[in-house]
């Protein structure tokens, strides 16, 4: 039988403080105190394979997202218009990030996300391949729950990139993050 | 932004001029060719040993790769060159083990002709013809032709 992980061990706290009817005065606290939720970067030894496990996540607003290089070398870039005009695939009100490449195995990179709605994110070197993850903070809206090309024809947008085919076929449906909350790669 | 620029990948398309390396581990410091065999006659140095010298730059200077990428070696490459190469792949002891051509799927599809790629003058072991999903400096899914100088299990051990 296997220890309790930090987080399970919260979570259980959390119940306990429910039952005594003071979760709000401690929800704030075990969100901020959990262990980030952990994103493998992956690839197989020859490189052929590259992959985010898990590829679609669900969180809390408020929650830190921990990306680790095991394998390979990788970014965890979102889309945005100031990350290389990839097209806007995260809320209007959140700020982008790029993780830059991250090249030896176990060096990470950190982000908490407060803003409601769908992140799309990709791997700078991968993305042609097909690397690319979906986040769900909250509520599934804004840009990134929309058409991969809604903002075609509108004002500002004529040299934002479009998502290459392999992404758009590998990203796990908002619905499908929504009901498993951690979508695991098929590879 | 860390990413290689088109222009600068443009830069790298360069000469190879590579030669065979046979040899076990324990004597990679020391070819069993004899010196003159392993000079090329249109080069001072031979790029038998690392560093290979101008035009050829250690990859991990150009893009955001580690010194020795595992299961390659240490690669250098004629930024003049890219993205196709040929890239030098160098062993732990410094001697060269592979030369290395990436070849971007687009290109392929396109029919594309990769011509006059320089090549070694010596025996070759083996090749293999591996898909790559991408990495710095070809940023593409991409095929890596690569021949080796080396046996299979003197290849195996660059793993790490």
């Amino acid at each position: 039988m296997t220890s309790p992980s930090r987080r399970e061990f919260l979570k259980a706290g959390g119940r306990v403080f429910a039952g005594f009817g003071i979760a709000p005065l401690f929800g704030t606290w075990l969100r901020y105190s959990a262990d980030p939720e952990l994103i493998e970067m992956r690839s197989d030894a020859l490189g052929s394979q590259v992959w985010f496990d898990p590829i679609g996540l669900y969180v809390q607003p408020g929650t830190t997202v921990r990306w680790i290089a095991r394998e390979n070398v990788h970014t965890a870039t979102a889309y945005h218009p100031n990350n290389d005009r990839h097209s806007l695939r995260i809320p209007e009100g959140a700020a982008p990030w790029d993780s830059g490449f991250l090249v030896k195995p176990g060096a990470t990179f950190d982000i908490t996300l407060t803003v409601p709605g769908v992140y799309d994110y990709y791997c700078m070197p991968h993305e042609a391949a097909g690397m690319v993850g979906r986040i769900v903070v909250g509520n599934a809206v804004g840009p990134g729950a929309d058409p991969f090309d809604y903002w075609v024809g509108k004002a500002g947008t004529d040299d934002w990139r479009h998502v290459p085919d392999a992404a758009r076929a590998a990203f796990p449906s908002v619905e499908r993050i929504l009901a498993e909350h951690r979508v695991r790669s098929y590879v | 932004m860390r990413r290689l620029t088109p222009s600068a990948i443009a830069g790298v398309l360069g000469v190879g001029i590579l030669f065979a390396f046979p040899g076990t581990a324990s004597a990679q410091r020391e070819s069993p060719l004899p010196a003159a065999s392993r000079m090329h006659p249109d080069t001072a140095a031979a790029p038998l040993r690392e560093p290979p010298g101008a035009p050829y730059k250690k990859v991990s200077t150009l893009v955001p790769l580690p010194d020795f990428v595992p299961g390659l070696g240490t690669l250098y490459v004629d930024p003049a060159t890219l993205p196709a190469g040929p890239f030098l792949a160098y062993d732990h002891g410094g001697n060269l083990v592979s030369s290395i051509y990436m070849i971007p799927l687009k290109d392929m599809n396109a029919r594309k002709a990769f011509s006059g790629l320089k090549a070694a003058q010596a025996r070759v072991d083996h090749v293999d013809i591996v898909f790559n999903a991408g990495h710095p400096g070809v940023a593409e899914p991409h095929y890596h032709v690569i021949v080796w100088y080396v046996t299979a299990q003197r290849a195996a051990q660059l793993a790490k």
